[in-house]
């Protein structure tokens, strides 16, 4: 951003006071994690009993709770199983929103239309409304669930109208129409055109669109628990429900199998931060 | 900046993992200042004495798969084990599925059904046994078991479908030592006989510093359930008393503004929020504290059950520990039964998939549930590796937490009144939140009263 | 750029995510509405019509729309305090702070959890941490747990929930800002435009596209709060904050009303749907005019 020299000393301090307020603001949203930190890594008892406590001052630094978490996970085969359905869905989503709002842009007939109209309107379905027949008609009726790949459909349709959405807002503002026309004189075809031209030209919103929906899938526990109960398929959120008993929650396990789960996608996070905002700036405000 | 933090973040995570994988790899404890006497750090394992087994295996069943869905998340690990043992006998393999959070076991089962795939035995609560009973149950009337369980089975139009798991007591939670300790002398709780003896002993402890000796769980299923439900199971101490009890209300013949137990119950009630440890903020009570209070000795009494017991452990309870269950007093008269004994009834049940199970999979569910009961291994799996109450007459193994322990003693010394009453699913959570209103002094007893005639009155 | 082989091009490029979509979220959809009219309870083999009867039941269950009515207040909140405050960080992340890429990755870190968690974390951090910090400081704020109250625990839910959006909410913000034509805020610089006047009439109408876009994105996750709902509060303290879509599932599961909370999510579905169009309408106008 260009530095203003406008008004210098004063908005320097305008600058300060934001940055103290931004700092405190900040603070107060960190809050939670920081106590998830602290106490994964305490004991039950000083857990309930003085959960602000600084480590040390009680009886000290333990990582139990990872460890217990780790083995009752099942954490590298949990690991796996989310892996696998994250990236295959995140990859079927991505393509496929894509070409269908790409479709939608350069046609505006009445299929486009109502596609259109659909998917913004089905972004307010309430899942619990569909959620019994769904499972009564894939699994009474079709017989499939309990497959990674029903849960990679499941997840790829229920992220369709989202995705699409936000893809077609970037097409239709940053992709010129007069390029592929310049290709389609070139004696491209439509699908050369678009894999070719049109798909480099969206890398900011499909960085955007990855870590979105890749975040959603990675953490989805309701979806994934009517879908999946074979153990051997679970996913990492499921593979925590056993931390949380009938009467009561192993708090300290809770908060380290909590880590163990984020932190792969934080770092996806962090490694497409940069594009995610370009891709937001460009597709869902224009 | 930006490069700085991601960098930070990944070695972070890299050691983290790499901490991890070697912490579990080569199983070295890790740790400053761990206290050695922690319940977590390893599980005990009961041995199980499996020398001797005169159960008789049915070979045609070999090789047969079935699946058994938990609700009762605490016996997880050990329902695992059991079905482990049982596959290295019988050559049936049982896989064990768990209720996961946010779902209740209902919800699992419909769904389930739903999806085709039901689990071919099922781990229900009563109510849910009956409202599924007859649409999917097999009937298991015939069973060897039955006649084993007399007194604790429950039938639907005259037919049993459904395996008493185990019994489940509750009632008033004593820490001895610290009742004595408090007290300097030796704590006998038989001769607590009334509600009246029952204050004086409070106000004793409060003379001798304890200053608010009771726990009380703000939990709509502890307040709604555990609690008021004591207004239909001492109606006359039976299930079908309770039964009766219910349709009166329902039926308006029964006026809960001058039906005694209502009253009574209510008066021990407001001895229990007055004596509340957490009395200044009853509804912010949190359940994992009590265990840790009643075990260090803030408070003396805990209102639950024998299910406590992991908690009471957690919190550092030993099993030599001298814990045990006082009445719910409802007045003062010594005869009264209700003052007497405690409710000690079954309560998770397993029923047996009728509908798309095969032929040959109920066979070996049938089996299985057998083998709990009349095998030597069984027996004492399902008292030492389930820590459960078995409702078994052959079953010659004891409970060893204090706890169950209490109840299954004074099961047999006749203390205990055996009435389950089978209310809606939603009596717990609905009428609960007006118990919660009445416990935080937001509702006075007509409100009360109304709330629950209102919610009699909008059922079928 | 209209080819001959539409039909090809079709089942091309639209008709696998197309399918995907109709498949997973619209056939149940639909199957779910006509579910509304038998009596099915989830279990039964049999499913009889019965007409409207469903709604009936809605009409007759009042604690829906009690539910409905929090939901209402909850969502003015919950939508004006997220879109404020996110809009604010945007504007301070977007003017050249030192390490405004590090706040924006810090802000967004809620959204990668998922709800449920999050609502137990949160439980947590009310029942004990600040239980705790009262007890330390003699703070009254903090004496009781803010759930066993229900004017604070509806507080609670809305922190939270405002805790939980508003990262994604600033990414779009920030998005808006960044997009805004540098020269336009210079001009306004210049030409003296300064606070108030410059957000009233330079920056509101510029970024009314993703004051759009927020606003329904808040709108629908604020009306169909349920993650955060139940391992928040649970609905307690006695029921006072359940929500909607809490009644709905309970309704249906719990109380074992299968119908009437498939018609009772319906209605909500059909509420939200009218909402949100009205307000899409109402600042797409506002876009126009700008």
């Amino acid at each position: 951003m260009k530095k203003s020299t406008i008004g210098g000393n004063k908005r320097k301090l305008a600058n300060a006071l934001a940055m103290i307020g931004l700092i405190i603001v900040f603070i107060a949203y960190m809050f939670p994690f920081l106590m998830v930190v602290i106490n994964s890594l305490k004991e039950k008892r000083d857990i309930i009993k003085s959960p602000f406590s600084w480590l040390f001052t009680i009886k000290g630094l333990s990582f139990d709770n990872f460890e217990k978490a780790f083995t009752q996970m099942d954490f590298l085969n949990a690991f796996k199983n989310s892996l696998i359905v994250t990236v295959s869905a995140t990859v079927l989503v991505t393509i496929l929103a894509a070409m269908l709002a790409y479709y939608i842009v350069r046609h505006n007939n009445a299929v486009s239309k109502l596609t259109f109209a659909l998917m913004v309107a089905s972004m307010i379905i309430p899942f619990q409304a569909i959620m019994i027949p769904l499972v009564s008609i894939y699994g009474g009726t079709l017989n499939i669930l309990n497959h990674r790949l029903t849960l990679i459909f499941m997840h790829t349709g229920f992220s369709m109208a989202m995705s699409v959405f936000m893809f077609h807002g970037f097409i239709r503002g940053n992709v010129p129409i007069a390029l592929e026309e310049a290709a389609c004189i070139d004696g491209c075809t439509r699908s050369q055109t678009f894999f070719k031209i049109v798909l480099p030209l969206l890398k900011p919103i499909i960085s955007t669109m990855v870590i979105l929906n890749s975040m959603a899938f990675w953490n989805d526990f309701l979806l994934p628990s009517l879908v999946l109960t074979d153990k051997e398929l679970l996913t990492l959120p499921l593979s925590t429900y056993s931390f949380y008993g009938t009467y009561s929650a192993d708090y300290g396990t809770i908060m380290a199998g909590l880590l163990l789960c984020v932190i792969p996608i934080m770092i996806l996070y962090v490694a497409l931060q940069k594009q995610i905002i370009g891709g937001v700036v460009a597709g869902a405000v224009k | 900046m930006k490069k700085r933090f991601a960098s930070r973040v990944l070695t972070l995570g890299i050691a983290a993992a790499l901490m991890l994988t070697m912490l579990t790899g080569c199983g070295v404890r890790f740790g400053f200042a761990s206290d050695p006497d922690d319940p977590n750090e390893e599980e005990k394992t009961v041995p199980i004495d499996t020398s001797i087994d005169t159960f008789e295996y049915d070979t045609s069943l070999e090789g047969t798969s079935i699946t058994l869905l938990n609700s009762k998340a605490e016996i997880q690990t050990a329902l695992e084990e059991m079905g482990k043992v049982f596959e290295e006998k019988s050559g049936v393999h049982v896989e064990v599925m768990p209720v996961t959070d946010g779902d209740s076991p209902y919800t699992k089962v419909v769904s389930l059904y739903n999806s085709g795939t039901p689990p071919t035995l099922m781990i229900l609560d009563t109510t849910d046994v009956i409202a599924l009973a007859e649409e999917k149950g097999e009937d298991l009337s015939g069973e060897p078991w039955t006649a084993q369980a007399e007194g604790y089975l429950t039938t639907v139009n005259g037919k049993v479908y459904s395996f008493p798991l185990c019994i489940e007591g509750r009632g008033i939670i004593y820490n001895q030592k610290v009742i004595e300790d408090a007290l300097g002398e030796t704590f006998d709780p038989k001769t607590i006989q009334t509600q009246d003896d029952f204050v004086e002993l409070l106000d004793r402890l409060v003379d001798a510093g304890i200053e608010k000796p009771i726990s009380l769980a703000k939990d709509d299923w502890s307040v709604g359930a555990h609690h008021l439900q004591y207004i239909y199971e001492t109606y006359d101490g039976t299930s079908d008393g309770a039964a009766e009890a219910i349709e009166e209300i329902k039926a308006g013949d029964l006026d809960l503004n001058k039906y005694d137990r209502m009253s009574e119950f209510l008066d021990m009630f407001d001895i229990l929020k007055k004596y509340n440890v957490a009395k200044a903020d009853p509804l912010g009570a949190d359940y994992d504290e009590m265990a840790i209070d009643l075990v260090d000795g803030k408070t003396a009494f805990w209102f639950n059950g024998n299910w406590a017991w992991p908690n009471l452990q957690d919190a550092g309870a030993e099993e030599d520990e001298a814990y045990g269950f006082l009445p719910y007093f409802m007045n003062n008269d010594p005869d009264d039964f209700a003052n007497q004994k405690i409710q000690a009834s079954p309560s998770k049940q397993v029923m047996l998939d009728g509908q798309v199970a095969t032929e040959e999979e109920k066979a070996a569910a049938k089996e299985f549930l057998n083998w709990i009961v009349f095998s030597e291994i069984g027996q004492q799996m399902l008292v030492k590796t389930c820590n459960i109450i078995p409702p078994f007459q052959n079953n010659p193994y004891e409970p060893s937490d204090p706890l169950s322990k209490n109840i299954y003693e004074q099961v047999h010394a006749g203390t205990t009144f055996n009435a389950s009453a089978i209310v809606p699913n939603d009596h717990w959570s609905v009428l609960g939140a007006a118990m919660q209103k009445y416990m935080a002094d937001r509702c006075d007893r007509k409100e009360l009263i109304r709330d629950i005639e209102d919610y009699w009155a909008e059922q079928e | 750029m209209r080819t001959k082989h539409g039909g090809k091009e079709f089942c091309m490029f639209a008709l696998p995510g197309l399918f995907c979509f109709l498949a997973v979220v619209i056939v149940p959809f639909i199957y779910g509405v006509y579910l509304t009219l038998t009596d099915w309870d989830g279990v039964a083999s049999v499913k009889n019509f019965v007409g409207l009867e469903n709604f009936g039941g809605v009409m007759r269950d009042s604690q829906f729309w009690t539910s409905l009515l929090l939901t209402f207040k909850y969502v003015v909140f919950v939508v004006v305090i997220v879109n404020v405050i996110a809009f604010a960080i945007a504007y301070l992340l977007t003017r050249g702070i030192k390490g405004q890429n590090f706040f924006r990755a810090g802000f967004f870190t809620p959204n990668l959890i998922g709800g449920i968690v999050l609502g137990y974390i949160w439980q947590f951090v009310f029942s004990r941490v600040f239980v705790s910090i009262g007890e330390t400081t003699g703070w009254k704020l903090f004496e009781a747990s803010w759930l066993s109250d229900p004017t604070n625990a509806f507080v609670a839910l809305v922190v939270v929930s405002v805790w939980q959006l508003s990262g994604y909410m600033i990414l779009i913000y920030v998005a808006g800002f960044m997009g805004l034509n540098e020269d336009v805020m210079e001009a306004a610089s210049i030409d003296g435009a300064t606070g108030w006047v410059k957000l009233k009439s330079i920056i509101l109408p510029l970024m009314m596209s993703s004051i759009t876009i927020c606003l329904f994105l808040t709108l629908s996750r604020a009306f169909m709060v349920y993650d955060v709902n139940l391992s928040l509060t649970g609905g307690a303290p006695y029921g006072t904050t359940e929500m909607a879509a809490m009644h709905v599932y309970e309704k249906a599961f719990t109380s074992r009303q299968f119908g009437v909370g498939q018609a009772e999510a319906l209605i909500l579905f059909i509420i939200v749907a009218v909402i949100s169009g009205l307000q899409v309408y109402l600042t797409k106008k506002q876009e126009v005019e700008a």
